[in-house]
């Protein structure tokens, strides 16, 4: 199978409403999802975490169907399906046989109308206060969440997707109900399909499920937060751990360098990376990553793992001298290479499956606002060079500035100068 | 979908080969039957340490060199040790298959265990350790497996601080020759290969490899006893853990087991699903499923929740168990039965997922079993047939545990 035989095609909806579909001849499944441009970014303080706690409710009732029938709706089809909520989207999918493929739209979008029944409400308000216990019980999960926190004071950007304990006590169905009606207007939705689909069959079934919708206009976006930097010091003392690390400003998703900063990450963390032998493999720590972030507005580049408490100051100082000696002597063409070669295997593999192609259709149309061919992703990969990461480095510098974080049993650092 | 191909090769490796002429990637697994449950008493997370070292060194290469040769060719590599196996896997663009064989034939026959390399992964194997105390799903699930399992099986793959303490880079040699060898090995392949070819390589790659000894094909004893324990530990929630006795893979009951297992935690309409969270709100997560070590098998429930729902959460858990006897309908059971049938006929064009499924058939009974047969079988399950199993598996004796704040029914 040659990698580029997957065309698009597109449609919009009078309604506003956008379907995506890459039509994948050699698989014998069909993959499906509402793509909806919300996310707790756009979430005022007092509506911390309703983005996730919506989604949750869209499983919960529509004017057609109970929440049970909506499961078992699911179930009959023997669909492998989820939804999720970032800080920017809310993404709602479901993978069958590729004869299930109407009905899984349907059923997709009977659930973008959602009453959101009261009487479920209170229900699954425990849910989300679960989830919440949950990830308080995760040293990774409260790192992240302090990142954001710090490094996006007082934007949206920075409080945490599924809200605080007391956010989500204090929210009411109507205030979701506002914040729904407008965020979930076709013109702010994609219809995403991928696999063995027919293009006017899956068009004619969202005009059917889909064309009635009421559009409304969706308010913009607020402006970019305003990084920062500095040190921030947080005590946990029942974790066994400290998370340590240093995350900078990085492009924003989409952005030109976008792949330059992911081969960048991978030539510092991750397999065969200077992290992994210079850094995990001295036994400094079992785990030590690089990772880029990319938002609509800003991104991260991210600098971290876990370690023993007592190996913090030896790990922080191996995470550094890292960071100075790429910034100073650039990666090397065989490094890049390597980066690149991994890459190349790891887009066929994707292209195998209706699933992971959905999902990188939606991560594509999140970043550039249209859907890339596996041929254009590996073009991308492939023109990344060693000169193109040194100039990275320059603009987009991993030393000096940024934020440190410092979150586990010790106290440490007690006072350190960013 | 072609037919599998099974062969024990002259040297010893069971193997099996499906090939997919239409897919752009390659996907073979290796896998020994040395997991943990083989290590000497004294000396456990040694078959982990083996799996971690052999990759750095070997008689031509340095470990940097042997990732960079891995990388010349793209290959996406992963390995894992469980309680009976060791396994290697490596997906690749189909040119690059006999390089990928060589170079697993590399690493696997002449590694070098240089000190540093075993040094620092025995290091690493401590901090592993202690990483999972700080991550409860991970900790319940050793925990149970310690206290359900029985001393070999209940084996955590990470060893103890006590037994680490005492493995060296002789120590870790020595478990690779005696348990890393041709004869206790399988490889199973998909994608785009000629299974006569694929086969040839492998069988000259690993001609007499390792040491003509016990082929580690006869099941592990287990020692499951009922039990009921409480761990505590400063966390938000507890983890409820139950387990009991099912049936192992090739028992003529395996495929009413998993359909019934998927009628308590198949999807949303799964029953845990449905009376623990959706009627009730109690957790955030909460299922079953089910392992199966050659020869036996466990049926596991698992959820956590803060502790003032955790008596509720628990005591329901128990309802739905004793609740499957009584009122199992018929539309439970075909969307279980579809459930099953789905994700074949979704993973039929990944040759990871197909890899993966022909080296289980290996592994548990011999030879590739063709999907159509195995699905036959779990559409062929019927209500009447649950009913029958739950009578003559009654779940008389659980294996429980709770990781938190409180105590069940504290």
């Amino acid at each position: 199978m040659a990698l580029d035989d997957n065309p698009f095609t597109e449609a919009v909806l009078a309604n506003g409403l956008r379907i995506v579909m890459e039509v994948m001849p050699s698989v014998r499944s069909a993959a499906a999802g509402f793509l909806v441009k919300a996310g707790s970014r756009d979430e005022t303080p007092e509506l911390a975490g309703v983005s996730h706690f919506l989604e949750h409710m869209c499983f919960k009732g529509t004017h057609k169907r109970d929440w049970q029938q909506i499961s078992i709706a699911f179930d009959e089809m023997g669909s492998y399906y989820n939804a999720f909520t970032s800080k920017e989207w809310t993404f709602y999918f479901g993978w069958v046989p590729a004869d299930q493929i109407d009905r899984q739209i349907e059923l997709l979008a009977d659930m973008m109308r959602s009453a959101l029944p009261g009487e479920e409400f209170d229900v699954e308000k425990g849910v989300i206060l679960e989830e919440i216990a949950m990830s308080k019980d995760s040293i990774e999960s409260l790192a992240w969440d302090l990142v954001h926190e710090r490094m996006c004071p007082g934007h949206p950007l920075g409080w945490p997707t599924l809200g605080t304990e007391q956010s989500i006590k204090a929210l009411t169905r109507d205030q979701m109900a506002g914040y729904y009606r407008e965020r979930y207007s076709p013109s702010n939705i994609a219809l995403v399909a991928t696999g063995r689909i027919d293009p006017d069959r899956i068009v004619a079934t969202a005009r059917r499920v889909c064309g009635d919708w009421p559009a409304v206009d969706v308010s913009g976006r607020r402006e970019p937060p305003t990084l920062q930097g500095g040190t921030v010091v947080q005590q946990a003392k029942r974790f066994n751990q400290q998370a340590v690390g240093s995350v900078f400003a990085a492009p924003p998703a989409g952005h030109p360098d976008a792949e330059v900063a992911r081969a960048l990450a991978r030539v510092l963390g991750g397999e065969n990376s200077r992290f992994f032998w210079d850094i995990i493999q001295k036994g400094l720590a079992p785990r030590a990553e690089a990772y880029w972030l990319g938002y609509a507005d800003c991104g991260m580049m991210m600098l971290d793992g876990l370690c023993l408490p007592d190996k913090a100051e030896p790990f922080c100082e191996a995470l550094e001298r890292e960071a100075d000696k790429i910034t100073q002597n650039g990666a090397s063409d065989d490094e890049i290479q390597r980066v690149k070669n991994r890459r190349r295997t790891g887009l066929a593999v994707e292209a195998e499956a209706a699933y992971h192609r959905l999902l990188q259709v939606a991560e594509d149309l999140c970043d550039y606002d249209r859907p890339r061919t596996v041929t254009e992703r590996l073009a991308d990969v492939q023109a990344v060079t060693a000169d193109r990461v040194a100039k990275y480095l320059t603009d987009w510098p991993i030393v000096n500035g940024g934020l440190f974080l410092s979150l586990g049993p010790r106290n440490w650092p007690e006072a350190r100068v960013p | 979908m072609t037919t599998a191909v099974h062969q024990r090769l002259d040297c010893g490796i069971d193997f099996a080969a499906e090939p997919m002429p239409d897919r752009p990637t390659v996907s073979f697994n290796i896998r020994f039957r040395s997991g943990a449950a083989y290590e000497p008493a004294d000396r456990l997370g040694v078959a982990r340490l083996v799996q971690h070292t052999v990759s750095k060194g070997t008689a031509e290469h340095d470990g940097r060199g042997l990732s960079d040769a891995f990388d010349a060719m793209g290959i996406q590599r992963a390995s894992g040790t469980g309680r009976e196996t060791i396994t290697f896997r490596c997906t690749c663009l189909p040119e690059f298959v006999d390089g990928a064989i060589d170079l697993y034939a590399e690493m696997l026959r002449t590694p070098t265990f240089p000190d540093d390399a075993c040094r620092v992964a025995r290091e690493l194997s401590l901090q592993e350790l202690t990483a999972l105390e700080d991550n409860p799903m991970d900790l319940a699930r050793k925990l149970i497996n310690a206290q359900a399992y029985g001393c070999r099986l209940g084996r955590d793959p990470l060893g103890t601080a006590e037994t680490l303490a005492h493995i060296d880079r002789a120590q870790i040699e020595s478990y690779w020759a005696d348990a890393l060898a041709a004869n206790r090995m399988q490889v199973a392949v998909a994608g785009p290969v000629d299974a006569g070819e694929f086969g040839d390589k492998f069988e000259s790659a690993f001609a007499r490899f390792g040491r003509d000894g016990d082929d580690a094909r006869e099941p592990i004893p287990l020692g499951f006893a009922p039990a009921s324990k409480h761990h505590p530990k400063d966390q938000e929630q507890d983890y409820i853990m139950i387990c009991w006795p099912g049936v192992p893979m090739d028992d003529p009951a395996e495929p009413v087991e998993r359909v019934m297992v998927r009628v308590l935690s198949g999807g949303m309409s799964g029953r845990l699903f449905t009376e623990v969270r959706e009627k009730q709100g109690l957790v955030y997560w909460v299922g079953a499923w089910v392992a199966r070590p050659r020869g036996w098998g466990m049926i596991h429930i698992g959820a956590s929740t803060t502790p003032e729902r955790c008596d509720k959460t628990y005591a329901t858990l128990l309802r739905e168990i004793d609740r499957l006897a009584e009122d199992l309908t018929e539309d439970e059971l075909r969307r279980a039965v579809a459930g099953i049938a789905s994700r074949s006929e979704r993973e039929a064009d990944l040759t990871q997922a197909r890899a993966e499924d022909l080296g289980d058939d290996l592994m548990y009974f011999g030879r590739p079993i063709p999907v159509a047969e195995k699905l036959a079988k779990v559409r062929a399950v019927t209500v009447e047939d649950i009913g029958r199993y739950l009578a003559s598996h009654p779940r008389d004796r659980l294996s429980v545990l709770a990781l938190g704040p409180k105590p069940l029914g504290g």
